[in-house]
């Protein structure tokens, strides 16, 4: 499988770069004053209030940001009225029951391991990575999905788990 | 604008008029030695690293048994090194002003230095391969890749790197609360609340927010550390994963995350040199390092929002507590730096150069890990190579620059003189160009969704590796000028030791002139600063004296009849009563250490026993609660009677030891002990 920029990766990738570039031109800038020779109490007066403000949009930021996230939280709630796939990692494999499943229609995937710690990685046929779960010995983690696509999505496993971890693939089918 | 030339002076024309300590003799010589160990580190574990981008872009061919060989020891090794270097610098600024104990610093080294080459034996020669992060129960799953003798020897070599930051944290927070006169003071609590004149100085409240944080990330490493080894020794002893992880990444995440928080320390010593202008405590300072305290230690758990299990609470708590951890850091540190910077004329040698870029890095980096600590990019982003770019970026951008700056300014300090300027911008143009490439390869491997921990990396992404590899060793060369322009400060103050002198000699009258070694400056031997208040006690005064034997009773007599009645059926219960007896003689322990004709013979040898007992006996309590070791007792009550005072006599000696350490650091030290104990029986079963 070759993988491809999923777009919501892209969206905070861009955030990350546009965001970084402004930290950067902040420190360009500190660099070219460091050299002037200005009154520490003139820039402490113009620096107290832009810090003021600094902190309130730092904090109001968080407001929002952790707010709207509550609203995207993965982990599956309640009871489930469409596919249960049952998924077991073990030392290199997966198993995938059913491994075929119909699209559109909501998917619970209980996800364990019969060994140590693996990471359930799902990626679309065009090889978008679309999120990861962890399959924990002796937990049952419950992710649910539904997919839109057919097509045959592979498995890559996200836990680091021992020598032939990055063989631990495998792939389960959307039918339409 | 351009850097200062060879030879221009080293501190900012203000910086005379600043109240600033002169470091003595020892500080500079223990500096060395953990600096130095920590850059050597670094130099072996970065090319280890080269060694597996290598490998991940097809040029070098490594077997994947020794990528993730190499990946387990490059993890390990450079947290160890990287510990030692800030630990080294911290210590060398906070010791002008507070007494801290370089034989207890040298049992630090001693034990960092010791897990770091049990590490590599572990690795190297017995082929342990689990990742740094050694997940239960990976490490009893080798798939036939290492033997048990490399798992004990990993897991002893841990230990010891743990153990030797707890010992340099009780320290550190003994001595620092002595000086400043207790906790609330030392704080900055007192300050803030209008009580106090003349709070420490930032880097002290630095220290001691991170002795407190640092050992509470030991004991929950010494706890998942001493399970494992119980599982290697009885077979019949369970471990829960999920708990197993919590404590793993308590550890780890907090111990990695620390490391910033004690560099920034000598930073807050550094900046004002190059400025000219002091970094003093303010009330803003005091809040943020409040606010640090609360939020480092709750962010672990970022590491398990993958694991829905884990509860949801805490998931949120995790994630709202990532993001505020940011904000003291982006509001208070980095701001007031820019701040102290901002035309001031600052001197630009090639330390302050590296002081500056690290602010640079950990912005950088921490803006990565805030994004990435966002619950549904998270769910897209766990363990791909983003989160590998996030802490490489504050790491390698930030922590690793801030230590090489250290040791350029011990080099500037004593040769007088900077770096040329070909050989600054070299370096920095190298080492810059290098580290930001390199993470910023794999920030878009991330977004591709490039899983980390891949000895063979997906088809299609070979080419990435190879641009992140160019990038290594673009660093790499910055790196190399950079050790290049270190010795040619080493060598201007080696030479500027000495003086010629001319010597006559009295039978042929011949003159000739010989090389003879200058003496330190006064400053340099001055004593040690006393302390403010002597240790004091666990309970003070008969009030707290009464409470205690009262809580002490009252735990047990309530406790005690059901966890024995549910040790029947549960061996959670089971363990969590022994973990109640050694509460009761922990307490007693503390009880008798504050009694006035006790605690009037305590001192600083008893103080070095009570600083052994409280990293050994929890230790050996959890040891002991083996299965096959409690197991043949059952059905025979006066072996268990034994079995059970035996646990109670090592919390009596928990509690001397905790009494030995004074009135704060005997207080937490307790209460740390008993919750490893605690801790430890809800994660183990079995038998």
């Amino acid at each position: 499988m070759t993988p491809h920029y999923g777009e919501p990766q892209v969206a905070v990738g861009i955030a990350m770069v546009v965001i970084s570039a402004l930290l950067a031109a902040v420190f360009v800038v500190g660099w070219r004053q460091s050299v002037a020779d200005v009154p520490y109490e003139r820039v402490q007066a113009v620096g107290y209030w832009v810090r003021k403000r600094w902190l309130a949009f730092l904090c109001a930021l968080l407001v929002v940001v952790i707010g709207l996230s509550l609203f995207e939280l993965p982990y599956a709630r309640g009871g489930t009225h469409g596919t249960v796939v049952t998924v077991k990692g073990g030392q290199f494999f997966w198993s995938i029951d059913p491994a075929r499943i119909r699209a559109d229609v909501p998917v619970r995937f209980d996800v364990t391991s019969l060994d140590v710690n693996h990471g359930f990685g799902i990626y679309d046929p065009a090889g978008h990575m679309i999120g990861s779960v962890q399959a924990m010995p002796g937990y049952h983690n419950k992710l649910d999905l539904t997919f839109h696509t057919p097509g045959v999505y592979h498995v890559l496993c996200l836990e680091y788990c021992g020598l032939d971890h990055h063989l631990m693939q495998a792939s389960f089918t959307v039918a339409p | 604008m351009t850097l200062e030339a060879a030879t221009a002076p080293v501190v900012h024309p203000r910086f005379a008029e600043l109240e600033a300590t002169e470091p003595r003799v020892t500080e500079r010589h223990v500096a060395w030695l953990f600096v130095g160990t920590g850059v050597a580190l670094f130099a072996v574990m970065g090319l280890a690293g080269l060694a597996m981008r290598l490998t991940q872009a097809q040029v070098l061919g490594l077997s994947p048994a020794w990528f993730y060989r190499l990946m387990t020891l490059h993890g390990a090794g450079m947290l160890a090194g990287v510990l030692l270097g800030t630990m080294g610098a911290l210590w060398y600024v906070v010791r002008q002003t507070v007494p801290l104990s370089m034989g207890r610093l040298l049992v630090s080294y001693v034990l960092i230095v010791g897990g770091a080459v049990a590490v590599v034996v572990a690795t190297m020669v017995g082929g342990f391969a689990t990742g740094w992060t050694f997940l239960w129960p990976l490490p009893f799953h080798s798939f036939g890749q290492w033997p048990t003798w490399a798992t004990g020897t990993f897991l002893v070599g841990l230990l010891c790197i743990g153990a030797g930051f707890f010992v340099f944290c009780l320290d550190v927070l003994m001595k620092t609360t002595e000086t400043y006169g207790g906790l609330l003071r030392t704080l900055g609590i007192t300050y803030l609340r209008g009580r106090d004149d003349s709070p420490p100085p930032p880097q002290v409240l630095a220290a001691t927010v991170v002795a407190i944080e640092g050992l509470e990330a030991c004991a929950a490493g010494v706890m998942i550390l001493v399970a494992l080894i119980s599982r290697m020794l009885d077979s019949k002893l369970t471990i829960d994963a999920l708990w197993a992880k919590n404590f793993t990444y308590f550890f780890g995440h907090s111990v990695a995350n620390l490391t910033i928080y004690l560099a920034i320390g000598a930073v807050y010593v550094l900046v004002p040199r190059y400025a000219g202008r002091p970094w003093k405590t303010t009330k803003p300072i005091v809040v943020a390092w409040l606010f640090t305290l609360l939020f480092v230690m709750a962010a672990y758990s970022h590491h398990l929002y993958m694991d829905f299990v884990q509860p949801g609470g805490l998931q949120v708590l995790s994630e709202t507590a990532s993001f505020a951890a940011a904000i003291p850091v982006g509001v208070i540190t980095v701001f007031t730096g820019l701040m102290l910077v901002w035309g001031s004329r600052y001197r630009w040698t090639l330390a302050s150069s590296l002081v500056y870029l690290g602010f640079a890095g950990w912005v950088i980096g921490g803006t990565g890990a805030v994004l990435d600590s966002i619950i549904p990019f998270n769910f897209r982003f766990h363990n791909t190579l983003w989160v590998v770019a996030h802490f490489h970026t504050y790491l390698l951008l930030c922590v690793v620059f801030w230590e090489l700056a250290f040791v350029t300014y011990l080099l500037e300090e004593a040769a007088g003189r900077t770096a040329s300027r070909a050989q600054t911008r070299l370096a920095l143009g190298g080492m810059v160009i290098g580290g930001y490439g390199l993470v910023a390869v794999w920030y878009l491997s991330g977004v591709l969704g490039v899983p980390r921990r891949y000895a063979v990396h997906p088809a299609g992404t070979a080419g990435y590796s190879l641009a992140a590899s160019i990038f290594v060793m673009i660093f790499a060369l910055g790196f190399l000028v950079l050790l290049w322009a270190l010795v040619g400060l080493a060598r201007t103050a080696h030479a500027r030791r000495y003086e010629n002198v001319e010597v006559r000699d009295t039978w042929s009258n011949s003159r000739w002139r010989v090389r003879r070694r200058l003496d330190e400056p006064d400053g340099a031997l001055r004593p040690l600063p006393r302390v403010a208040e002597p240790l004091g006690v666990v309970f003070t005064g008969p009030v707290q004296l009464g409470l205690a034997v009262a809580t002490a009773v009252v735990l047990h007599v309530a406790f005690l009849p059901q966890t024995v009645d549910a040790a029947e059926k549960s061996t959670g219960y089971y363990s969590l009563d022994h973990a109640g007896q050694f509460l009761l003689g922990a307490l007693v322990g503390a009880i008798v250490a504050s009694l006035p004709r006790v605690a009037a013979r305590l001192d600083r040898r008893t103080a070095d026993l009570g600083i052994a007992a409280v990293i050994a006996v929890p230790a050996v309590m959890m040891l002991v609660m083996l299965p096959s070791l409690y197991g043949p007792l059952v059905g025979r009550p006066a072996l268990q009677f034994l079995y059970h005072v035996g646990i109670a006599a090592l919390g009596v000696v928990l509690g001397l030891g905790a009494g030995a350490l004074g009135k704060v650091t005997g207080r937490f030290a307790l209460l740390i002990g008993v919750s490893m104990a605690v801790m430890y029986a809800a994660g183990i079963g079995g038998g």
